[in-house]
C-alpha cells in the first residue's frame, strides 16, 4: 500500500510537471515584507573591519540613517567606505514586482528550514544580473545574500541578526568579496606587457550596534546625502 | 662654519635664488586652484576603481591629499630649481672671474668646496621645506584636513592614513624627500665643479635626470632589469612613508644607496676641484 501512494506521488509530481523553479517564490519574500512592514526608519552605529589587499585601512566607524522605502545616509567626521552591496539592510529591496522570482532549492541553513531563491531584475538595464537569496522560512530571514556573477563580480553577503523593538536587525554581515576593478586611466596600456587586470578580493566584516528604531526620521536628514562630495 | 655662512649670504643675496621659491609658490597655488575648481573630476578619477563597488563619504581631496599628490611632481620640477643654484655655485666664480682670487686666500679649497657643498644642501633643503610648508598650509586652507587616502595605481591599492598619522607620516615622507633631492644637487654641483659657466651644469643635470626617470619608467624587461642600477628609481622612496606598513628595510636601502651616490659624488667633486688648474 505504501509502495503504491509513493507511486501514485511520483506520478503525480511527474504529471503535474512539478519543479522547485515553479513554485511561487514570492510566496517566501512576502511574509518577509510583512514583517518589517511596522520598520519606519532605524538609526545605528557601524563599524566597518576591511580584509582586503587592496584596501588598506583601519576599522572605519560612522552612524548609519535608513528610513523606509530607500532613504539612507551616513554620517562619519573621518573618511568611511561601506560596500554598495549588502553593505546595509534595507527590507524593501526586494520588491516582487521588481524581480523574477524562483526557487532553487530547499536546505537547511544554521539548522533552520530555508529558501534558496532566484532573483532575476525586470529591468534589462539594470546593473547587477540578479540576486541569490537564502531565506530562513521558519524565521522569515534573509541570511545570505549572493549577487549573481556579473561583469565577473561575486558578492556573498551572510547576515546575523538580533532584536530591536520587535524588529530583528543585522548585528554582523560579513562580507566576501570577489570584483574586478576599474582599470584607472594609462593601465589598459601596460596589460599587453604582461600586466593583469586586477580584483578587489577580500572580507568586510560589517557590525550594527546601538540601534534606534522608529524615532521619527524626517527627511531633511536625508537631503544632502550625496557621498564623496567635495569640501 | 664662516665659509659656510658666508657662501650662504653669497648665494641668497643674489635674485635668482629666489626664483625657484617663487615658482615653487606658483605651481602650488595654480595646482590647487585647479584642484579646487576641478575636485569633482579629480575625486571620480582618484576613486574610479572603488567607486564601482563602495559608497565614499568624508573630505577625501583634503589638504594632505593635495600635498602627497603635490610632491609626486618633485622629481621633475625641483630638481631643475635645485640645479639653478648647485649648478652655479662654483662655475659661476669661473665665469665672474673670481676664482683666482677665491683660491689665493687663506682657507683651503678643501675648505671651500665644502662649504659651497654645505650651501648647496642647505639651500635643496630649503627649497623642499618651502614646498612642504606652502603645500600644507594652503592645502589645510583651501581644501580642510582629513586622513590621506593614497591610490597606488600601479600596485593597485588604496591606502588609507588616519589623520592623526598623517603630521609625523608627512615629517619623514618630507625629510626623505630632501636626502632624495641632494643627490641631483651631489650632480649639479659636481657638473658645476667641472665646467666653466652654469648653462652647462644646469642642462646636463636635467639631461641625467630625465634620462634615467624615463629609463626607469619604461615597461620592458631590459629597462626593468636596468632600474636597480639607477638613481632615480631610490629618489621616490620617501613616498613609502605613506604606505602601510612601512617597508623601513627598503627605505633604509633606497636611503643609503642616495646617500652613498652622495658621498662618491662629492668626492669627486672634491678631487677635481682641489686639482684645479687656475693659472691657465
Amino acid at each position: 500500500m505504501k509502495k503504491l501512494l509513493l507511486f501514485a506521488g511520483i506520478l503525480f509530481l511527474l504529471s503535474t510537471g512539478w519543479t522547485p523553479a515553479q513554485e511561487d517564490a514570492s510566496r517566501y519574500l512576502d511574509p518577509i515584507e510583512k514583517k518589517y512592514s511596522g520598520l519606519r526608519d532605524y538609526t545605528a552605529d557601524v563599524n566597518v573591519h576591511f580584509d582586503i589587499e587592496a584596501l588598506k585601512a583601519p576599522d572605519m566607524q560612522a552612524r548609519l540613517y535608513y528610513k523606509a522605502p530607500d532613504k539612507m545616509k551616513v554620517e562619519s567626521k573621518r573618511i568611511f567606505f561601506l560596500p554598495k552591496e549588502g553593505g546595509y539592510f534595507n527590507p524593501s529591496l526586494f520588491k516582487k514586482k521588481d524581480f523574477d522570482m524562483k526557487v532553487l532549492e530547499r536546505l537547511i541553513y544554521d539548522g533552520k528550514k530555508a529558501v534558496r531563491l532566484k532573483l532575476t531584475p525586470m529591468d534589462a538595464d539594470t546593473y547587477h544580473k540578479g540576486y541569490i537569496l537564502t531565506v530562513d522560512t521558519d524565521r522569515n530571514l534573509i541570511r545570505e545574500i549572493k549577487i549573481s556573477p556579473s561583469e565577473g563580480r561575486e558578492v556573498k553577503a551572510t547576515i546575523e541578526y538580533g532584536i530591536f523593538r520587535n524588529f530583528e536587525l543585522p548585528t554582523h554581515i560579513n562580507l566576501e568579496l570577489d570584483m574586478p576593478s576599474e582599470e584607472p586611466s594609462g593601465m589598459k596600456e601596460f596589460t599587453q606587457f604582461g600586466q593583469k587586470t586586477k580584483k578587489i578580493t577580500g572580507k568586510v566584516e560589517i557590525t550594527y550596534s546601538n540601534y534606534q528604531v522608529n524615532v521619527g526620521l524626517s527627511d531633511e536628514i536625508f537631503k544632502d546625502t550625496d557621498p564623496l562630495k567635495p569640501k | 662654519m664662516k665659509l659656510f655662512w658666508f657662501e650662504t649670504y653669497k648665494t641668497f643675496s643674489r635674485w635668482r635664488t629666489y626664483i625657484s621659491f617663487g615658482f615653487i609658490a606658483l605651481i602650488v597655488i595654480m595646482t590647487e586652484v585647479v584642484m579646487k575648481l576641478s575636485a569633482s573630476e579629480i575625486l571620480f578619477r582618484m576613486m574610479k576603481s572603488f567607486q564601482k563597488d563602495f559608497l565614499i563619504y568624508g573630505n577625501v581631496l583634503n589638504g594632505w591629499f593635495i600635498t602627497a599628490f603635490i610632491m609626486n611632481s618633485l622629481h621633475i620640477h625641483i630638481p631643475f630649481f635645485i640645479t639653478l643654484v648647485a649648478g652655479d655655485i662654483v662655475s659661476s666664480e669661473a665665469t665672474a672671474g673670481t676664482v683666482r682670487l677665491l683660491l689665493i686666500r687663506p682657507p683651503s679649497r678643501s675648505k671651500i668646496i665644502t662649504a659651497k657643498y654645505l650651501t648647496t644642501l642647505f639651500y635643496t633643503t630649503g627649497l623642499v621645506i618651502f614646498l612642504a610648508l606652502i603645500c600644507i598650509a594652503l592645502g589645510l586652507l583651501f581644501f580642510g584636513g582629513g586622513d590621506l587616502i593614497m591610490n597606488y595605481q600601479t600596485k593597485f591599492r588604496i591606502v588609507f592614513i588616519p589623520e592623526a598619522e598623517v603630521p609625523m607620516r608627512m615629517l619623514l615622507a618630507f625629510t626623505a624627500a630632501v636626502w632624495s633631492m641632494t643627490v641631483v644637487a651631489s650632480i649639479a654641483f659636481l657638473f658645476s665643479t667641472l665646467a666653466e659657466n652654469s648653462i652647462g651644469p644646469i642642462i646636463g643635470t636635467m639631461a641625467v635626470v630625465i634620462v634615467f626617470l624615463v629609463l626607469g619608467n619604461f615597461p620592458f624587461d631590459f629597462f626593468r632589469m636596468l632600474s636597480p642600477y639607477l638613481f632615480t628609481t631610490y629618489m621616490v622612496f620617501w613616498q613609502r612613508f605613506l604606505d602601510d606598513p612601512i617597508p623601513w628595510q627598503e627605505i633604509a636601502r633606497s636611503a643609503m644607496i642616495l646617500g652613498l651616490h652622495n658621498i662618491g659624488l662629492f668626492s669627486i667633486a672634491f678631487i677635481v676641484f682641489n686639482r684645479k688648474d687656475i693659472k691657465s
